[in-house]
């Protein structure tokens, strides 16, 4: 479903993607791990059509990332970390040009729609009535997460997607994207919030500085480097060793 | 299967757009109502888009009345002048408006992942660019139409030839300005696009407002042709005659001159587009993909504290600002002026025509023996200079990031003066001391003498006052309010409620002048305005924080 072949990108004499590759086949939820600046975004932009790789392939859905963009796109959802939306429209406004963007028809958009807004528990009515620039920041979430899956796309990307959601919204988003997971849908799950994508991915990639560092099941990562969590995993391979005690004194020069 | 899964171009359900009309449809809404409305509801947006643009035609259509005066004139006179203000009303409106449509950080997150090619999203945004253009330039020229089918010479033929010229001149402008983006794009790196796309588009509104001040006084000094004569040489550097030129052809008249200049305007309009749309428009993707590409800090080549804080903390600067968040607040404002895109564009070309309208003036009267030179054209210009902090303080108000603002109020501040302070001081080292450098420069070149520069001292004396004079209306608390609601603003009402006293500060300053009591009056006006500014200064410094909304 996704497949990266060397794909690398950089600004300047920065290198952002180093030759990363690996497979991820249909169906799998794939967490996409790497501490602040590693280059997960810059992938996630560059998978979706948003940034051009210096070097390197990659193809989705069989469509290559360089010769076909325009069918890679239509075979992607992207939910972006910034949560980017036009706020001046009203939410309904939005997502209904985001639908005919994809060819959906207007009034199948709607219905869809009002499917989405029970799910994520939003009235009709707030979504009529209201600009988004004025919604909360987690209904905005819920509205970029519909946009990104109103027409269906095979492969998901979701960058930091729980950022703003309150705690059900949360559980129903994880419970969606396992189930989507197990209807042949291929997700890509970046996120911070480690224990999540213990709990929901089935494989994880670690990217630092733009490299790979490691890839495979989180259990068996776990167990392998003796690291107790995916936590303890993480910070291990990433520098963040010690940082329980940094903290710590930290804290301290907060004495009066 | 539901055919919502399928991602068929033609399943049952309801009508489909197509992406170029969601795109043209999605890129007029969001011009009319901003691009960004954090806080507004939707009843506070305009109703409907016909409101709005028949408020914003009407107030065109009356603009366009001044055509009326050029009746009895020769008709390549009206077309000239209908085409040079025409020309000047899109180049400040393509100017300030291309750089934001075309170029919106954050649409790249929005719009850069859909299956639209970067060739249709830009065909679209300039699409509803050159319609609204078409809209304000039939609106502007609606009178014009009347007086050119009224005038000696005109007729339908003159009607339908401005028609033709009118849509022609729009598509120009709107080349023009997308070839200035496509080349800044094309130029530099990625680091420093945004910076210079800024400086395109400010430089752009500058140059716009600048050919609408000048023009219009060559124009109607002599009721003539001579600074744009059909027959001299320069008419070439002067696209609105080319346009003229091409009603001249079509209204019937042949001569040999007009009828290159029309195919100097055709051919300069085609090979214009043809840069824009098709030699560099492949570029364009490419930009937006830059824009929202991180950027990486150049490190700093020192250690050394930058200039402004150094002044920041010496005297005369720490006398004025004794209180150290004024003196955060005046950092933060130079910021915002130095660095802020948005800013830098509602400010710069708002404060042009206070720097321009002066220096025309003068340039006007140069020559002149009717003592407008002898000093009153220079206090006339020194009321101008008022406007500008007024105008400086009133647009640092609004920012994108206003929420950021919340952070004001949950320091432990009593009310918002301080930052007020740091606000209207920067207003005046960074605006308002250089317009009048640069004015006082342009004079004394002139008159080759500084005898008169005194008489820019009552308007210097004011300009504290005149500072203080948004904050009566609001706190106006910098950057802590939405942009949407700048629009909206009574900002131009509250200045040309200022120009009257400006003006008539600078009338009694030159009487004084003239009846040798000058010393007198700055004394008298000294006394009155600091002890205005007293009361200013205790009004504000018990003001409390303004109920947040």
């Amino acid at each position: 479903m996704v497949r990266l072949d060397r794909l690398s990108k950089s600004f300047g004499a920065q290198q952002a993607v180093d030759a990363l590759s690996f497979e991820i086949p249909a169906g799998q939820i794939v967490g996409f791990l790497g501490p602040n600046g590693a280059g997960k975004t810059t992938t996630l932009k560059m998978l979706t059509g948003m940034l051009e790789p210096t070097s390197g392939t990659a193809s989705i859905c069989g469509f290559d990332l360089k010769t076909d963009p325009i069918e890679v796109k239509r075979h992607v959802g992207f939910v972006p970390e910034s949560g980017a939306v036009f706020e001046s429209l009203t939410g309904l406004e939005y997502l209904e040009m985001v639908a005919s963007l994809y060819g959906i028809p207007q009034q199948a958009a709607r219905d869809r729609i009002r499917q989405f807004i029970a799910f994520f528990d939003l009235s009709f009515e707030t979504l009529t009535e209201k600009l988004l620039g004025a919604y909360s920041k987690g209904m905005r979430r819920k509205v970029v997460i519909t946009a990104a899956l109103l027409h269906n796309p095979p492969v998901v990307f979701f960058d930091e997607p729980l950022d703003g959601l309150d705690a059900n919204a949360a559980v129903g988003f994880k419970t969606l994207i396992q189930t989507l997971a197990r209807e042949g849908k291929t997700i890509v799950y970046s996120s911070h919030i480690l224990d999540v994508v213990e709990r929901v991915c089935h494989r994880v990639l670690i990217i630092d500085k733009g490299k790979l560092l490691l890839d495979g099941k989180p259990d068996e990562l776990v167990a392998a480097h003796n690291a107790g969590t995916l936590e303890g995993l993480f910070t291990q391979l990433t520098g963040g060793g010690g940082i329980e005690r940094r903290a710590e004194d930290f804290a301290r020069t907060f004495r009066p | 299967m539901n055919f919502f899964f399928q991602t068929s171009s033609s399943p049952p359900g309801g009508s489909i757009k197509s992406p170029q009309q969601t795109l043209r449809r999605l890129f007029l809404m969001l011009f009319l109502r901003g691009h960004s409305s954090r806080g507004l509801q939707l009843k506070k947006v305009p109703g409907s888009i016909g409101q709005k643009l028949a408020i914003s035609l009407t107030m065109y259509v009356l603009f366009g009345c001044v055509a009326f005066a050029f009746v009895r004139l020769p008709i390549f006179t009206l077309a000239v002048y209908l085409h040079a203000t025409t020309f000047a009303f899109l180049g400040m409106f393509l100017a300030s408006s291309m750089g934001e449509v075309l170029f919106n950080k954050e649409e790249a997150d929005i719009l850069l992942h859909r299956p639209i090619s970067p060739g249709i999203l830009l065909r679209a945004k300039i699409r509803v660019l050159f319609e609204v253009s078409l809209w304000m330039a039939g609106a502007f020229n609606l009178a014009g139409f009347v007086a050119g089918f009224m005038a000696a010479g005109g007729g339908w033929r003159f009607v339908l030839a401005h028609i033709f010229s009118i849509g022609l001149e729009a598509a120009f402008c709107a080349g023009c300005v997308v070839t200035a983006y496509q080349l800044c794009l094309r130029w530099c790196g990625r680091e420093r696009l945004e910076g210079l796309i800024t400086t395109a588009q400010v430089m752009l509104s500058i140059g716009a407002v600048l050919a609408s001040q000048i023009l219009p006084q060559l124009l109607m000094r002599d009721h003539t042709m001579i600074a744009i004569d059909a027959q001299s040489w320069c008419v070439v550097l002067f696209p609105p005659a080319w346009f003229a030129s091409l009603d001249n052809v079509i209204s019937g008249q042949l001569d040999g001159r007009s009828l290159w200049l029309s195919v100097l305007a055709i051919s300069a309009t085609v090979v214009v587009l043809w840069i824009a749309f098709v030699r560099l428009a492949s570029e364009y993707g490419t930009g937006m993909q830059r824009l929202g590409e991180a950027v990486a800090m150049r490190p700093r080549k020192s250690s050394r504290r930058r200039w402004i804080d150094r002044a920041i903390n010496a005297p005369p600067l720490r006398w004025c600002l004794p209180d150290p968040v004024a003196r955060a607040s005046f950092l933060l404002t130079a910021a915002y002026l130095v660095r802020d895109r948005d800013v830098k564009l509602r400010i710069y070309p708002a404060i042009a025509p206070m720097m321009i309208m002066p220096i025309a003036m003068l340039l006007q009267a140069h020559g002149r023996d009717d003592g407008f030179m002898d000093g009153y054209g220079l206090a006339l210009s020194g009321s101008m200079l008022g406007l500008v902090p007024m105008m400086g303080v009133s647009s640092l108000q609004y920012s994108q990031q206003w929420p950021a603002s919340e952070v004001f109020r949950t320091a432990p501040l009593k009310g918002p003066k301080p930052l007020c302070d740091g606000a209207r001081w920067a207003t005046l080292c960074f605006l308002t001391f250089p317009v009048i450098a640069v004015l006082a420069a342009v004079f004394s070149i002139m008159q080759r003498s500084l005898s008169h520069l005194p008489l820019l001292l009552p308007s210097l004396i004011a300009l504290p006052v005149f500072a203080f004079i948004p904050h009566i209306g609001g706190a106006c608390i910098p950057l802590s309010r939405p942009i949407e609601e700048a629009k909206g603003a009574n900002q131009g009402l509250a200045i040309f409620g200022a120009i009257i006293p400006s003006f008539a500060l600078s009338g009694l300053a030159f009487f004084a002048w003239a009846a040798d009591w000058f010393l007198w009056f700055l004394l008298i006006e000294s006394i009155v305005m600091v002890s205005l500014y007293a009361v200013l200064h205790l009004w504000l410094a018990n003001r409390k924080w303004p109920k947040s909304e």
